[in-house]
């Protein structure tokens, strides 16, 4: 007799030969919210597809409990019946229909003859509502009107008009602002007293220090531990994630800044659907050779747009003045842009980073192809030495470089993405999230890379939404608010409320001369 | 686990399971005919038929791959077919003349409908559709809706000639010797580079093969009075194509179109430059086809190519492309145009009734497609 509600034991999925998962154990209590940490590549993904039926019963080994009986689901449908609900990091919601219908979507209520019975659906979905403290929304209106903040908590109405009594969230918080994820965790607590059980998956360690009861750690697709949050701490989770500790995430090493070689002036974009409106306005900004400079301020500031507009990949129109070395250059697309001497790692790395289909290799030099060709015919076995290179240079575990990038971690996928924009040799570098969804072992190497090239001479831009990388990073700091620059600080006891009033605050300052 | 294996060596080699599958379909009508169909007359006859789609087959892997479909195909080589015969026989143009011209037209039309997918951003089934309409259109109205008949020798040479049998031995030769070269240079640059070697028996094994399928081929053509020129324009044309997929940074680049635009275009990629060449290639192709077909039939004829496209696309996908584009080899392809020919031709020797026959293949496609979407939901 066990008071778990849901107990994994010694779970071992294999993918031909490999050892994805060796021997994870996992359990739940009604009411008690699991944080499930890992490294990227842990195996998390693995052992969230085992639980939910993605994988069918029968195709790993080990055993599934739920309420102490054995659970064999051989699909999604099967799992969803007994009450496990996963929430996936990207919204699964359809844009363009009522928040009702995408909250009973594939589970609609249905009058005679399979009409839609909708007011039994809007109702139904107020309650679910306003059980998440949800009062202003309008459930008839369609989805896409609403931030990313309510469409979480849609996806999570969803789970519950499912009857779910286990929630899973992979990453909730991943495109949320701080205060939308404070309501998230708040609405964790309030279920958690109804009796619904959580597993909290995410590399946002406060968080799952502040939501969760127990914690369990994998690494490599072993159970590292399993123990009250109440032993632990956020360094401690660290250490156990990565199994070495890392005192020091950001390897700040000193670099000479020199003389300003690349100039941004006048940068101004208007939006796609609304041409009244500028995302970006008249932003200009200088940078030294061998200078970090750290882009921050608030989500939808318009600091993604303005480094798409430097690199001539903004998709509306945007005006910009560029000078490299005090010389205008032409920018009006990346061809360009590469060929001035500018790169950029881009935000998202799933739709704009990786080709999945490609090979890790054909992805690292894409941009460079040039370099290993004679008259328009690639050298294969030039370029598969700069792929090795390249490869081992920055630790980027593929079993081999013919493999299709998809199949790897997001670090690794990310790091790929960085060596393929770093081969073409670029002046300025602009990173754009370039640690977002990545593991804690991988970010102090892209960490590290980054205090190399500045050592060497090349500028970065980096945009970021973490204050803390921000300020472990950069040498200066933009702020950016409402498409307008709004403070220009030298990281010198800079303190991240200083960033935030700014990014607040409608008044320009700067500390800089 | 045996099963499993099996199935797994078809995922990696899709190739092979291809050439099985046209093994079984070859050995079916051989047993159906009373052996009538594996003959060298026959099998000339098969390639023969099978070059159109196969030339148009080549452009349209290309299309697939970028990402993009190019419905216009199927009238565009009617239309190509029928100017090659206007120049050659209402305007008196030399055949060569002649041929030059269509070639450019061809990759001028292709050109424009790459303009309307990219600087217009209209889909390209809009696209397509509108050129398969209008381009018959076209068709019927410069040929008066009358065939034009007979077009000269010279061009009827590239539809109905054979290549001199000694030609086409010192070509295989070439061929071989040239994949010999090629082998042995690999070896000794990866030794160079340090880089890791194929072991030395499966090149030997790889090269053995090789050389005995040439020469097979050649020997069974040979018997049946000589390669056919269609068939020895479509080795070439497979040549080319699989040359500039697997081997030039404009391959790459088409390949990577296809998988994720977007990080394309951010890699630095003029992305637009690489679809216009893709349907420029189409165009070019479709030129080929159309004037093989006129040559073949030795007239222009206004319904020529009708479903042309349909055959092209289902042999791509056939042959194991990605209808989402991405991945996709012009061999595969040219198998997959092989398997559609060797079912109208086996039905045909049957005395199979044309209704049949489209069933059959319409079946056959469908088949082909959902066996492809097995084996790669399986991958680990």
């Amino acid at each position: 007799m066990s008071d778990y509600l849901f107990e994994m034991h010694h779970i071992v999925k294999e993918f031909s030969g490999v050892r994805a998962l060796n021997g994870i154990d996992l359990a739940v209590r009604p009411g008690e919210c699991v944080g499930l940490c890992g490294e990227n590549g842990a195996g998390k993904s693995t052992l969230m597809k085992v639980l939910s039926g993605v994988y069918p019963y029968g195709t790993w080994q080990g055993e599934i409990l739920w309420e102490g009986k054995p659970l064999k689901a051989y699909s999604v449908r099967d799992s969803e019946k007994a009450g496990i609900v996963i929430i996936h990091q990207e919204l699964m919601l359809v844009p363009k229909m009522s928040v009702a219908e995408n909250i009973f979507l594939g589970n609609e209520i249905k009058k005679p003859g399979g009409r839609m019975d909708y007011d039994a659906m809007y109702r139904q979905a107020e309650a679910l509502l306003a059980r998440l403290k949800l009062k202003d929304v309008n459930v008839a209106a369609p989805v896409m009107n609403y931030g990313g903040g309510y469409q979480q908590l849609f996806e999570i109405a969803k789970a519950l008009a499912k009857n779910a009594r286990l929630l899973i969230l992979d990453e909730p918080s991943s495109s949320l602002t701080s205060s939308e994820t404070d309501v998230l965790l708040s609405i964790i607590e309030d279920l958690k007293r109804e009796g619904v059980a959580c597993v909290y998956i995410s590399h946002k360690l406060d968080e799952v220090a502040r939501v969760c009861d127990t914690v369990t750690v994998i690494r490599d697709g072993q159970h590292i531990g399993t123990r009250p949050m109440a032993e632990l701490s956020v360094d401690k989770i660290i250490a156990m994630m990565v199994g070495r500790e890392i005192t020091d995430l950001y390897p700040r090493v000193d670099h000479p800044i020199g003389e300003v070689i690349f100039e941004a002036r006048h940068v101004t974009c208007w939006d796609t659907t609304n041409p009244n409106r500028k995302r970006v306005d008249d932003v200009s900004f200088q940078l030294r050779r061998g200078e970090i400079l750290g882009i921050a301020g608030l989500v939808g500031a318009g600091r993604t747009e303005l480094v798409s507009a430097i690199f001539g990949a903004y998709p509306g129109r945007s005006e910009a003045e560029l000078l490299m070395d005090g010389k205008p250059i032409k920018v009006k697309s990346p061809e360009q842009a590469i060929r001035a001497g500018l790169s950029l790692v881009p935000e998202d790395r799933k739709r704009q980073g990786i080709v999945p289909l490609l090979g890790v290799g054909d992805n690292i030099t894409l941009a460079t192809l040039e370099h290993y060709s004679h008259a328009g015919r690639i050298d294969r076995n030039a370029e598969l030495a700069t792929v090795e290179r390249e490869i081992t240079r920055l630790r980027v575990k593929t079993a081999s470089p013919a493999l299709a990038i998809v199949g790897l971690s997001g670090g690794n996928q990310q790091k790929a993405v960085l060596t393929k924009m770093l081969l073409p040799e670029p002046r300025v570098l602009i990173l754009d999230e370039p640690t977002r969804g990545v593991d804690v072992g991988s970010k102090h190497d892209i960490y590290k890379l980054m205090f190399e090239l500045a050592a060497k001479g090349v500028s970065i831009i980096m945009v970021s939404s973490e204050l803390s990388e921000v300020l472990g990073v950069s040498d200066r700091v933009l702020v950016i608010g409402e498409g307008r620059l709004r403070g220009d600080f030298v990281n010198q006891g800079l303190t991240q409320e200083q960033v935030l009033a700014a990014a607040i605050d409608a008044k320009p300052q700067s500390s800089a001369a | 686990m045996q099963a499993q294996q099996v199935q797994q060596f078809f995922v990696r080699y899709k190739i092979a399971a291809l050439l099985l599958a046209v093994a079984l379909i070859w050995i079916f009508f051989h047993l159906g005919t009373d052996g009538a169909f594996v003959t060298p007359r026959n099998i000339a006859n098969l390639l023969r038929q099978m070059s159109i789609t196969g030339l148009l087959a080549c452009g349209m892997v290309f299309i697939i791959i970028a990402g993009e479909i190019d419905l216009s195909v199927g009238s565009l080589l009617g239309l190509l077919g029928g100017v090659v015969a206007i120049f050659t026989v209402n305007m008196q143009w030399s055949t060569a003349m002649a041929i030059c011209v269509t070639l450019l037209v061809g990759l001028g039309i292709g050109m424009f409908n790459g303009f309307w997918v990219t600087r217009m951003r209209v889909p390209s089934f809009i696209v397509g559709l509108g050129g398969m309409l209008a381009f018959r259109g076209i068709l019927l109205g410069v040929t008066h809706s009358a065939t034009i008949a007979p077009v000269p020798d010279g061009l009827v040479y590239l539809g109905q000639g054979l290549v001199p049998i000694g030609l086409s031995l010192i070509l295989g030769g070439v061929i071989f010797l040239t994949l010999l070269g090629i082998t042995v240079r690999r070896r000794m640059r990866r030794a160079k580079l340090d880089l890791k070697q194929a072991p030395l028996w499966m090149d030997v094994a790889k090269l053995v093969v090789i050389g005995v399928v040439i020469a097979g081929f050649l020997r069974m053509l040979n018997d049946a009075g000589g390669v056919p020129v269609p068939v020895m324009i479509l080795l070439a044309a497979l040549a080319i194509f699989s040359y500039i997929a697997s081997q030039t940074v404009f391959g790459r680049h088409i390949y990577a179109v296809g998988g994720n635009m977007e990080a394309t275009r951010l890699s630095g990629v003029n992305v637009s430059r690489v679809k216009l060449v893709v349907f420029a290639l189409m165009g070019l192709m479709a030129a080929f086809a159309g004037i093989i077909n006129t040559a073949r039939l030795a007239a222009g004829s206004p319904s020529a190519g009708t479903n042309g496209e349909l055959d092209a696309i289902a042999a791509c996908f056939i042959g194991g492309t990605s209808m989402r584009g991405g991945s996709g080899t012009v061999h595969g392809a040219l198998i997959g145009a092989l398997v559609m020919a060797s079912l109208d031709n086996g039905m045909s020797l049957m005395d199979v009734d044309t209704f049949w026959q489209m069933i059959v293949k319409g079946s056959i496609l469908v088949l082909a497609v959902w066996v492809d979407v097995l084996s790669g939901s399986n991958r680990g």
